[in-house]
Protein backbone atom coordinates (compact mmCIF):
# COMPACT_ATOMS: atom_id res chain seq x y z
CA UNK A 1 0.00 0.00 0.00
CA UNK A 2 1.26 3.61 -0.92
CA UNK A 3 1.89 5.66 2.12
CA UNK A 4 1.54 9.05 1.65
CA UNK A 5 2.83 11.72 4.52
CA UNK A 6 1.70 15.50 4.79
CA UNK A 7 3.80 17.49 6.52
CA UNK A 8 3.30 21.37 7.66
CA UNK A 9 3.98 23.26 11.12
CA UNK A 10 1.64 21.99 13.25
CA UNK A 11 0.16 19.35 11.47
CA UNK A 12 -2.65 20.95 12.42
CA UNK A 13 -4.31 22.21 9.12
CA UNK A 14 -2.82 19.81 6.91
CA UNK A 15 -4.90 17.24 8.54
CA UNK A 16 -8.32 18.77 7.04
CA UNK A 17 -7.35 17.62 3.70
CA UNK A 18 -6.05 14.58 4.83
CA UNK A 19 -9.68 13.45 5.52
CA UNK A 20 -10.44 14.89 1.80
CA UNK A 21 -7.67 12.63 0.38
CA UNK A 22 -8.59 9.73 1.75
CA UNK A 23 -11.97 10.04 0.74
CA UNK A 24 -11.09 10.91 -2.95
CA UNK A 25 -8.98 7.95 -2.84
CA UNK A 26 -11.20 5.58 -1.52
CA UNK A 27 -13.71 6.63 -4.30
CA UNK A 28 -11.15 6.14 -6.89
CA UNK A 29 -10.70 2.78 -5.50
CA UNK A 30 -6.42 3.95 -4.93
CA UNK A 31 -5.46 1.91 -1.57
CA UNK A 32 -3.12 4.71 0.60
CA UNK A 33 -2.08 5.00 3.59
CA UNK A 34 -2.20 8.46 4.33
CA UNK A 35 -1.45 10.98 7.53
CA UNK A 36 -0.40 14.51 8.88
CA UNK A 37 3.02 15.27 10.60
CA UNK A 38 4.24 18.36 11.84
CA UNK A 39 7.70 19.37 10.58
CA UNK A 40 9.88 18.32 14.08
CA UNK A 41 7.59 14.82 13.95
CA UNK A 42 8.68 14.45 10.82
CA UNK A 43 11.98 15.29 10.58
CA UNK A 44 12.87 11.55 12.39
CA UNK A 45 12.02 9.95 9.90
CA UNK A 46 11.78 11.36 6.55
CA UNK A 47 12.12 8.30 4.50
CA UNK A 48 9.04 6.12 6.12
CA UNK A 49 6.59 7.17 3.61
CA UNK A 50 6.91 6.58 0.10
CA UNK A 51 5.63 9.82 -1.04
CA UNK A 52 6.33 13.41 0.74
CA UNK A 53 3.87 16.07 0.31
CA UNK A 54 5.07 19.52 2.23
CA UNK A 55 2.19 21.89 2.89
CA UNK A 56 2.49 25.12 0.60
CA UNK A 57 3.17 27.02 3.79
CA UNK A 58 6.19 25.43 4.46
CA UNK A 59 7.58 25.06 1.16
CA UNK A 60 10.71 26.58 2.36
CA UNK A 61 11.36 22.94 4.01
CA UNK A 62 12.00 21.37 0.46
CA UNK A 63 15.63 21.96 -0.29
CA UNK A 64 16.35 20.62 2.94
CA UNK A 65 13.77 17.75 2.87
CA UNK A 66 15.24 16.59 -0.79
CA UNK A 67 18.67 16.41 1.06
CA UNK A 68 17.06 14.22 4.17
CA UNK A 69 15.33 11.54 1.71
CA UNK A 70 18.57 11.39 -0.40
CA UNK A 71 19.50 7.83 -1.82
CA UNK A 72 16.18 6.67 -1.01
CA UNK A 73 13.10 5.34 -2.79
CA UNK A 74 10.62 8.22 -0.94
CA UNK A 75 9.72 10.85 -3.60
CA UNK A 76 8.88 14.90 -2.31
CA UNK A 77 6.80 17.09 -3.54
CA UNK A 78 4.38 20.34 -2.51
CA UNK A 79 0.90 20.55 -2.68
CA UNK A 80 0.02 22.41 -4.90
CA UNK A 81 -1.28 26.01 -2.95
CA UNK A 82 -5.11 26.45 -4.48
CA UNK A 83 -5.48 22.87 -4.05
CA UNK A 84 -4.43 23.07 -0.38
CA UNK A 85 -6.84 25.80 0.40
CA UNK A 86 -9.58 24.22 -1.38
CA UNK A 87 -9.20 20.96 0.16
CA UNK A 88 -9.15 19.54 -3.35
CA UNK A 89 -8.61 15.95 -2.46
CA UNK A 90 -9.23 14.56 -5.77
CA UNK A 91 -6.35 17.13 -7.41
CA UNK A 92 -4.02 15.93 -4.79
CA UNK A 93 -4.45 12.42 -5.56
CA UNK A 94 -3.79 12.75 -8.32
CA UNK A 95 -0.79 14.51 -7.92
CA UNK A 96 0.27 11.79 -5.41
CA UNK A 97 0.14 9.19 -8.36
CA UNK A 98 2.11 10.90 -10.63
CA UNK A 99 4.62 11.24 -7.99
CA UNK A 100 4.67 7.73 -7.51
CA UNK A 101 4.65 7.15 -11.66
CA UNK A 102 7.54 9.27 -11.47
CA UNK B 1 6.26 41.21 -12.25
CA UNK B 2 9.32 42.63 -13.24
CA UNK B 3 12.40 39.97 -12.84
CA UNK B 4 14.30 42.44 -10.68
CA UNK B 5 11.08 42.37 -8.56
CA UNK B 6 10.93 38.58 -7.85
CA UNK B 7 14.71 38.38 -7.69
CA UNK B 8 14.00 41.10 -4.58
CA UNK B 9 10.86 38.48 -3.53
CA UNK B 10 13.06 35.21 -3.88
CA UNK B 11 15.76 37.04 -1.72
CA UNK B 12 13.24 37.65 0.73
CA UNK B 13 12.19 33.93 1.06
CA UNK B 14 15.21 32.48 1.07
CA UNK B 15 16.07 34.71 3.89
CA UNK B 16 12.56 33.94 5.69
CA UNK B 17 13.28 30.03 5.30
CA UNK B 18 16.69 30.69 6.67
CA UNK B 19 15.10 32.10 10.19
CA UNK B 20 11.98 29.23 9.43
CA UNK B 21 14.96 26.82 9.51
CA UNK B 22 17.58 27.85 12.00
CA UNK B 23 18.45 25.48 14.29
CA UNK B 24 18.54 27.01 17.82
CA UNK B 25 15.46 28.85 16.65
CA UNK B 26 13.97 25.65 15.85
CA UNK B 27 15.12 24.27 19.24
CA UNK B 28 13.25 27.21 21.32
CA UNK B 29 10.36 26.59 19.74
CA UNK B 30 9.74 23.04 19.80
CA UNK B 31 10.90 23.14 23.61
CA UNK B 32 8.14 25.51 24.48
CA UNK B 33 5.69 23.61 22.59
CA UNK B 34 6.55 20.78 24.94
CA UNK B 35 5.84 23.31 27.78
CA UNK B 36 2.54 24.27 26.41
CA UNK B 37 0.30 21.70 28.60
CA UNK B 38 2.57 23.32 31.53
CA UNK B 39 2.40 27.20 30.73
CA UNK B 40 -1.76 26.51 30.61
CA UNK B 41 -2.57 24.36 33.69
CA UNK B 42 -0.15 27.09 35.47
CA UNK B 43 -1.83 30.12 34.00
CA UNK B 44 -5.53 28.48 34.84
CA UNK B 45 -5.00 27.88 38.56
CA UNK B 46 -2.93 31.51 39.05
CA UNK B 47 -6.10 32.91 37.22
CA UNK B 48 -8.82 31.13 39.89
CA UNK B 49 -6.60 31.79 42.84
CA UNK B 50 -6.11 35.68 41.80
CA UNK B 51 -9.57 35.84 40.82
CA UNK B 52 -10.80 39.23 42.42
CA UNK B 53 -13.22 39.82 44.46
CA UNK B 54 -14.80 42.69 45.91
CA UNK B 55 -15.86 42.36 49.32
CA UNK B 56 -19.03 44.71 49.91
CA UNK B 57 -19.36 47.34 51.75
CA UNK B 58 -15.65 48.60 52.21
CA UNK B 59 -15.51 48.43 48.55
CA UNK B 60 -11.71 46.93 49.08
CA UNK B 61 -10.46 44.25 46.15
CA UNK B 62 -9.41 40.46 47.72
CA UNK B 63 -8.40 37.89 45.92
CA UNK B 64 -10.38 34.05 45.56
CA UNK B 65 -7.16 32.55 47.19
CA UNK B 66 -7.68 34.74 50.42
CA UNK B 67 -11.23 34.18 50.63
CA UNK B 68 -10.82 30.29 50.20
CA UNK B 69 -8.07 29.96 52.77
CA UNK B 70 -9.87 31.39 55.26
CA UNK B 71 -12.62 28.81 54.26
CA UNK B 72 -11.19 25.21 56.42
CA UNK B 73 -13.23 22.66 53.92
CA UNK B 74 -11.94 25.02 50.66
CA UNK B 75 -8.49 25.92 51.86
CA UNK B 76 -7.08 22.17 49.77
CA UNK B 77 -7.74 24.22 46.75
CA UNK B 78 -5.81 26.88 47.10
CA UNK B 79 -3.37 24.67 47.91
CA UNK B 80 -3.61 22.72 44.82
CA UNK B 81 -3.67 26.20 42.61
CA UNK B 82 -0.49 27.00 44.51
CA UNK B 83 1.63 23.94 44.18
CA UNK B 84 0.73 23.72 40.63
CA UNK B 85 2.01 27.04 39.75
CA UNK B 86 5.09 26.12 41.94
CA UNK B 87 5.91 23.23 40.32
CA UNK B 88 5.30 24.30 36.42
CA UNK B 89 5.51 28.55 36.46
CA UNK B 90 7.48 28.43 39.12
CA UNK B 91 10.00 26.13 37.49
CA UNK B 92 9.57 26.69 34.20
CA UNK B 93 13.27 27.64 33.59
CA UNK B 94 14.34 24.39 34.68
CA UNK B 95 11.65 22.42 32.43
CA UNK B 96 13.03 24.58 29.54
CA UNK B 97 16.62 23.66 29.75
CA UNK B 98 15.40 20.08 29.61
CA UNK B 99 13.02 21.04 26.60
CA UNK B 100 15.14 23.01 24.77
CA UNK B 101 18.78 21.09 25.16
CA UNK B 102 16.68 18.11 23.85
CA UNK B 103 15.58 19.37 20.78
CA UNK B 104 18.59 21.00 19.73
CA UNK B 105 21.11 17.74 20.44
CA UNK B 106 18.35 15.92 18.31
CA UNK B 107 18.27 18.40 15.60
CA UNK B 108 22.30 17.34 15.54
CA UNK B 109 21.28 13.80 15.66
CA UNK B 110 23.35 13.76 18.81
CA UNK B 111 22.11 11.53 21.87
CA UNK B 112 19.48 13.95 23.32
CA UNK B 113 18.49 12.47 26.77
CA UNK B 114 21.93 13.36 28.02
CA UNK B 115 22.48 16.07 26.30
CA UNK B 116 19.33 17.80 28.27
CA UNK B 117 20.34 16.16 31.46
CA UNK B 118 23.97 17.84 31.17
CA UNK B 119 22.22 21.00 30.29
CA UNK B 120 20.37 20.87 33.17
CA UNK B 121 23.18 19.81 35.68
CA UNK B 122 24.80 22.69 33.91
CA UNK B 123 21.86 25.39 34.37
CA UNK B 124 21.49 24.27 38.36
CA UNK B 125 25.25 24.79 38.78
CA UNK B 126 25.08 28.14 38.20
CA UNK B 127 21.83 28.62 40.56
CA UNK B 128 22.95 30.70 43.67
CA UNK B 129 22.92 28.37 46.51
CA UNK B 130 22.86 30.98 49.45
CA UNK B 131 19.76 32.55 50.92
CA UNK B 132 19.57 35.69 52.87
CA UNK B 133 16.85 35.87 55.74
CA UNK B 134 15.75 38.72 57.18
CA UNK B 135 14.77 38.55 60.96
CA UNK B 136 12.54 40.28 63.47
CA UNK B 137 15.01 42.16 65.22
CA UNK B 138 15.97 43.82 61.74
CA UNK B 139 19.50 42.36 61.46
CA UNK B 140 20.19 39.48 57.85
CA UNK B 141 20.69 35.99 58.50
CA UNK B 142 22.52 34.11 55.55
CA UNK B 143 22.20 30.03 55.07
CA UNK B 144 23.74 27.50 52.59
CA UNK B 145 21.64 25.33 50.25
CA UNK B 146 18.54 27.29 49.67
CA UNK B 147 17.49 27.26 45.62
CA UNK B 148 15.40 30.72 45.38
CA UNK B 149 12.12 30.31 43.22
CA UNK B 150 12.66 33.70 41.38
CA UNK B 151 16.16 32.11 39.65
CA UNK B 152 14.20 29.35 38.05
CA UNK B 153 11.21 30.82 37.46
CA UNK B 154 9.88 32.57 33.60
CA UNK B 155 12.85 35.51 35.27
CA UNK B 156 15.67 32.63 34.85
CA UNK B 157 14.74 31.87 31.31
CA UNK B 158 16.98 33.75 29.39
CA UNK B 159 19.61 32.27 31.26
CA UNK B 160 18.49 28.51 31.09
CA UNK B 161 18.01 29.18 26.71
CA UNK B 162 21.31 30.23 26.46
CA UNK B 163 22.83 28.06 28.74
CA UNK B 164 20.85 24.91 27.48
CA UNK B 165 22.07 25.78 24.07
CA UNK B 166 25.66 26.55 24.67
CA UNK B 167 25.68 23.21 26.81
CA UNK B 168 24.39 21.24 24.37
CA UNK B 169 26.58 23.00 21.85
CA UNK B 170 29.87 21.56 23.28
CA UNK B 171 28.04 18.05 24.19
CA UNK B 172 27.50 17.08 20.38
CA UNK B 173 30.71 18.64 19.47
CA UNK B 174 32.56 17.02 22.28
CA UNK B 175 30.59 13.25 21.74
CA UNK B 176 31.63 13.93 17.54
CA UNK B 177 35.03 14.32 17.25
CA UNK B 178 35.12 10.43 18.89
CA UNK B 179 38.69 11.16 20.33
CA UNK B 180 37.01 11.63 23.85
CA UNK B 181 34.65 7.89 23.45
CA UNK B 182 36.41 5.44 25.60
CA UNK B 183 36.71 2.78 23.71
CA UNK B 184 35.70 -0.74 25.34
CA UNK B 185 37.26 -4.29 24.50
CA UNK B 186 35.43 -6.66 22.26
CA UNK B 187 33.03 -8.46 23.94
CA UNK B 188 31.34 -5.49 25.62
CA UNK B 189 28.19 -5.40 25.06
CA UNK B 190 27.08 -2.67 22.95
CA UNK B 191 24.88 -0.92 24.98
CA UNK B 192 27.30 -0.36 27.72
CA UNK B 193 29.79 1.13 25.41
CA UNK B 194 27.28 3.29 23.82
CA UNK B 195 26.32 4.27 27.48
CA UNK B 196 30.07 5.22 28.27
CA UNK B 197 30.52 7.43 25.23
CA UNK B 198 28.58 10.20 26.74
CA UNK B 199 30.91 9.97 29.43
CA UNK B 200 34.08 12.37 28.77
CA UNK B 201 32.04 14.98 26.71
CA UNK B 202 29.51 14.74 29.32
CA UNK B 203 31.92 15.30 32.64
CA UNK B 204 33.94 18.18 30.25
CA UNK B 205 31.01 20.35 28.90
CA UNK B 206 29.45 20.71 33.04
CA UNK B 207 32.76 21.80 33.76
CA UNK B 208 33.46 24.23 30.58
CA UNK B 209 30.15 25.74 31.60
CA UNK B 210 30.17 26.33 34.98
CA UNK B 211 34.00 27.59 35.00
CA UNK B 212 32.56 30.50 32.76
CA UNK B 213 29.67 30.78 34.91
CA UNK B 214 31.76 31.11 38.18
CA UNK B 215 34.52 33.48 36.36
CA UNK B 216 31.24 35.72 35.03
CA UNK B 217 30.24 35.87 38.87
CA UNK B 218 34.14 36.64 40.08
CA UNK B 219 33.95 39.35 37.39
CA UNK B 220 31.13 41.35 37.71
CA UNK B 221 31.17 40.45 41.12
CA UNK B 222 27.27 39.29 41.06
CA UNK B 223 25.43 36.25 39.92
CA UNK B 224 24.80 35.54 36.57
CA UNK B 225 21.13 35.47 37.02
CA UNK B 226 21.34 39.31 38.65
CA UNK B 227 23.82 39.80 36.03
CA UNK B 228 21.47 39.20 33.01
CA UNK B 229 18.02 40.47 34.41
CA UNK B 230 19.69 44.12 35.00
CA UNK B 231 21.28 44.34 31.97
CA UNK B 232 19.35 42.03 29.04
CA UNK B 233 15.87 40.47 30.61
CA UNK B 234 14.75 44.04 31.90
CA UNK B 235 15.34 46.59 29.14
CA UNK B 236 14.23 43.21 26.65
CA UNK B 237 10.76 42.97 28.55
CA UNK B 238 10.20 46.20 28.41
CA UNK B 239 11.06 46.97 24.72
CA UNK B 240 9.47 43.26 23.79
CA UNK B 241 5.88 45.09 25.38
CA UNK B 242 6.12 48.25 23.66
CA UNK B 243 3.62 48.74 20.32
CA UNK B 244 6.43 49.63 18.25
CA UNK B 245 7.99 45.85 18.89
CA UNK B 246 4.41 44.60 18.21
CA UNK B 247 3.58 46.70 15.15
CA UNK B 248 7.13 45.41 13.81
CA UNK B 249 5.93 41.64 14.58
CA UNK B 250 2.53 42.16 13.27
CA UNK B 251 3.65 43.99 9.48
CA UNK B 252 6.58 40.87 9.56
CA UNK B 253 4.06 38.51 10.05
CA UNK B 254 2.02 39.20 7.54
CA UNK B 255 4.56 40.19 4.60
CA UNK B 256 5.43 36.47 4.72
CA UNK B 257 2.05 35.00 4.84
CA UNK B 258 1.65 37.74 1.46
CA UNK B 259 4.20 35.26 0.06
CA UNK B 260 2.90 31.91 1.24
CA UNK B 261 5.37 31.35 4.28
CA UNK B 262 4.00 30.50 7.49
CA UNK B 263 4.91 33.99 9.55
CA UNK B 264 3.78 32.79 12.67
CA UNK B 265 5.57 29.74 12.62
CA UNK B 266 8.65 32.13 11.67
CA UNK B 267 8.35 34.34 15.21
CA UNK B 268 7.47 31.59 17.42
CA UNK B 269 11.28 30.56 18.72
CA UNK B 270 11.02 34.49 19.56
CA UNK B 271 7.88 35.53 20.86
CA UNK B 272 7.04 32.30 23.25
CA UNK B 273 10.20 32.93 25.68
CA UNK B 274 9.06 36.68 25.70
CA UNK B 275 5.38 35.62 26.36
CA UNK B 276 6.39 33.68 29.49
CA UNK B 277 8.15 36.37 31.13
CA UNK B 278 5.58 38.98 30.04
CA UNK B 279 2.60 37.03 31.45
CA UNK B 280 4.88 36.32 34.55
CA UNK B 281 5.80 40.26 35.01
CA UNK B 282 2.12 41.03 34.86
CA UNK B 283 1.05 38.46 37.08
CA UNK B 284 3.24 39.64 39.77
CA UNK B 285 2.74 43.29 38.89
CA UNK B 286 -0.80 42.49 39.46
CA UNK B 287 -0.34 40.19 42.61
CA UNK B 288 1.21 43.15 44.62
CA UNK B 289 -1.61 46.16 43.43
CA UNK B 290 0.40 47.75 40.36
CA UNK B 291 -1.84 49.83 38.10
CA UNK B 292 1.88 50.44 35.38
CA UNK B 293 5.02 49.38 34.13
CA UNK B 294 2.71 46.24 32.63
CA UNK B 295 4.07 44.37 29.50
CA UNK B 296 1.65 45.44 27.18
CA UNK B 297 2.26 43.40 23.62
CA UNK B 298 2.75 39.81 24.29
CA UNK B 299 2.13 36.58 22.41
CA UNK B 300 -1.05 35.63 24.25
CA UNK B 301 -2.24 39.45 23.60
CA UNK B 302 -1.87 39.03 20.03
CA UNK B 303 -3.47 35.84 19.72
CA UNK B 304 -6.64 36.77 21.21
CA UNK B 305 -6.87 40.46 19.66
CA UNK B 306 -5.55 40.25 16.77
CA UNK B 307 -5.29 36.50 15.02
CA UNK B 308 -9.29 35.99 15.80
CA UNK B 309 -9.84 33.65 12.94
CA UNK B 310 -5.51 32.96 12.36
CA UNK B 311 -3.50 35.60 10.76
CA UNK B 312 -4.95 38.63 9.13
CA UNK B 313 -8.06 38.33 11.53
CA UNK B 314 -9.44 35.78 9.11
CA UNK B 315 -12.55 35.51 10.65
CA UNK B 316 -13.29 39.17 9.78
CA UNK B 317 -12.82 38.42 6.02
CA UNK B 318 -15.14 35.47 6.19
CA UNK B 319 -17.54 36.78 7.74
CA UNK B 320 -17.13 39.66 5.56
CA UNK B 321 -17.67 37.51 2.04
CA UNK B 322 -20.49 35.75 3.79
CA UNK B 323 -21.89 39.01 4.10
CA UNK B 324 -21.46 41.10 0.53
CA UNK B 325 -19.42 38.43 -1.71
CA UNK B 326 -20.92 37.06 -5.15
CA UNK B 327 -18.75 35.18 -6.17
CA UNK B 328 -19.63 31.46 -5.71
CA UNK B 329 -15.61 30.28 -5.49
CA UNK B 330 -15.21 32.75 -2.88
CA UNK B 331 -18.29 31.78 -1.00
CA UNK B 332 -17.47 28.58 -1.25
CA UNK B 333 -14.16 29.31 0.56
CA UNK B 334 -15.14 30.79 3.10
CA UNK B 335 -18.44 28.24 4.12
CA UNK B 336 -15.18 25.77 4.09
CA UNK B 337 -12.77 27.76 5.99
CA UNK B 338 -15.36 28.91 9.10
CA UNK B 339 -14.96 26.22 11.05
CA UNK B 340 -11.36 25.83 10.92
CA UNK B 341 -11.39 29.84 11.69
CA UNK B 342 -12.97 29.68 14.80
CA UNK B 343 -9.88 27.81 16.28
CA UNK B 344 -7.97 30.42 14.50
CA UNK B 345 -6.66 28.26 11.80
CA UNK B 346 -6.76 30.18 8.48
CA UNK B 347 -4.85 28.31 5.70
CA UNK B 348 -8.13 27.02 3.61
CA UNK B 349 -9.15 31.08 3.22
CA UNK B 350 -5.05 31.52 2.48
CA UNK B 351 -4.40 29.39 0.21
CA UNK B 352 -7.73 28.81 -1.57
CA UNK B 353 -8.99 31.78 -1.98
CA UNK B 354 -5.95 33.26 -1.94
CA UNK B 355 -5.04 35.51 0.18
CA UNK B 356 -1.17 34.29 -0.90
CA UNK B 357 0.17 36.20 -3.86
CA UNK B 358 -3.11 38.03 -4.53
CA UNK B 359 -2.52 41.65 -4.28
CA UNK B 360 -6.30 42.36 -3.98
CA UNK B 361 -6.44 41.11 -0.68
CA UNK B 362 -2.65 41.54 0.73
CA UNK B 363 -3.79 45.76 1.60
CA UNK B 364 -6.62 44.84 4.03
CA UNK B 365 -4.66 41.59 5.02
CA UNK B 366 -1.79 43.39 6.72
CA UNK B 367 -4.00 46.61 7.10
CA UNK B 368 -6.16 45.11 9.50
CA UNK B 369 -4.33 43.00 12.32
CA UNK B 370 -2.54 46.84 12.26
CA UNK B 371 -5.65 48.20 13.20
CA UNK B 372 -6.70 46.18 15.52
CA UNK B 373 -3.31 45.56 17.57
CA UNK B 374 -3.60 49.59 17.84
CA UNK B 375 -6.94 49.87 19.32
CA UNK B 376 -6.45 46.76 21.59
CA UNK B 377 -2.84 48.27 23.05
CA UNK B 378 -4.63 51.87 23.29
CA UNK B 379 -7.32 50.38 25.23
CA UNK B 380 -5.17 48.63 27.63
CA UNK B 381 -3.08 51.99 27.76
CA UNK B 382 -6.07 53.85 28.57
CA UNK B 383 -6.50 51.20 31.10
CA UNK B 384 -10.56 49.95 29.96
CA UNK B 385 -8.75 46.49 28.85
CA UNK B 386 -7.14 44.34 31.44
CA UNK B 387 -3.58 43.50 30.42
CA UNK B 388 -3.17 39.60 29.45
CA UNK B 389 -1.96 37.73 32.45
CA UNK B 390 -2.90 33.53 31.16
CA UNK B 391 -1.12 32.20 28.28
CA UNK B 392 -3.40 30.98 26.44
CA UNK B 393 -3.36 27.89 23.47
CA UNK B 394 -3.51 30.13 19.84
CA UNK B 395 -6.76 27.83 19.09
CA UNK B 396 -8.69 29.22 21.66
CA UNK B 397 -11.99 30.59 19.91
CA UNK B 398 -12.38 34.25 19.84
CA UNK B 399 -14.62 35.30 22.32
CA UNK B 400 -13.43 32.41 24.87
CA UNK B 401 -9.80 33.76 24.26
CA UNK B 402 -10.66 37.13 25.10
CA UNK B 403 -12.20 36.04 28.31
CA UNK B 404 -9.07 33.69 29.59
CA UNK B 405 -6.21 36.14 28.27
CA UNK B 406 -7.98 39.18 31.06
CA UNK B 407 -8.96 36.83 33.69
CA UNK B 408 -12.50 36.67 32.94
CA UNK B 409 -12.94 40.69 32.40
CA UNK B 410 -15.98 41.50 29.92
CA UNK B 411 -13.71 44.05 28.33
CA UNK B 412 -11.67 41.62 26.48
CA UNK B 413 -14.35 39.81 24.79
CA UNK B 414 -15.92 43.53 24.15
CA UNK B 415 -12.57 44.68 22.47
CA UNK B 416 -12.78 41.31 20.14
CA UNK B 417 -15.95 42.37 18.86
CA UNK B 418 -15.26 45.82 18.36
CA UNK B 419 -11.79 44.66 16.37
CA UNK B 420 -13.77 41.84 14.47
CA UNK B 421 -16.40 44.03 13.52
CA UNK B 422 -13.29 46.71 12.41
CA UNK B 423 -11.52 44.09 10.17
CA UNK B 424 -15.15 43.24 8.63
CA UNK B 425 -15.26 46.80 7.69
CA UNK B 426 -12.08 47.06 6.11
CA UNK B 427 -12.18 43.70 4.11
CA UNK B 428 -15.53 44.53 2.78
CA UNK B 429 -14.52 46.81 -0.43
CA UNK B 430 -11.58 44.18 -1.27
CA UNK B 431 -14.39 41.53 -0.92
CA UNK B 432 -16.46 43.78 -3.75
CA UNK B 433 -12.96 43.85 -5.91
CA UNK B 434 -12.36 40.51 -5.98
CA UNK B 435 -15.82 39.80 -6.85
CA UNK B 436 -15.45 41.75 -9.75
CA UNK B 437 -12.64 40.34 -10.87
CA UNK B 438 -13.48 36.71 -10.03
CA UNK B 439 -17.33 37.21 -11.84
CA UNK B 440 -15.57 38.44 -15.05
CA UNK B 441 -13.84 34.89 -14.90
CA UNK B 442 -16.62 32.46 -13.89
CA UNK B 443 -18.90 34.91 -16.71
CA UNK B 444 -15.71 34.05 -19.59
CA UNK B 445 -15.72 30.65 -18.48
CA UNK B 446 -19.64 30.36 -19.10
CA UNK B 447 -19.56 32.12 -22.42
CA UNK B 448 -16.62 29.52 -23.66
Amino acid sequence: MLKVMFVCCAGMSTSLLVEKVKKAAESKGIEMDVYALAEADAKKDLAQADILLLGPQVRYLESSFREGIKGTDTKLGVVDMMAYGRLDGEKVVQQIIDLSNE
Amino acid sequence: MSKNNSSIMDKFIMAAAKIGQQRHLGAIRDGFVTLMPLMIVGSIVTLINNFPISTGSSGGKQFLKEILAENKFMSWLTDLNGNVWWGTFGMLSILAVVTIAYYLAKSYDSDSLSAAIISLASFMCAVPQMAIFALEDGTEAAGWGFINYNYVNASGLFVAIAIALISTEIFVRLSKSGKLVIKMPEGVPPAVSRSFAALLPGMLTVLAVTFVTVMIGKIASQNIFDLITETIMNPLTKSSGSLAFGLIIVFLTHLLWAFGIHGPNIFEGILQPLNVNAIATNTELLAAGATTGFVIFNKSFLDAFVYMGGSGVGLGLIIAILLVGKSKQNRMVARLGAAPALFNINEPVLFGLPIVLNPIFVVPFVLGPIICLIIAYGATAIGFLPVARAVIPWTTPPILSGLFVTGFAWQGPVIQVINLALSILIYIPFVKIADKAEMKKEGNQATA
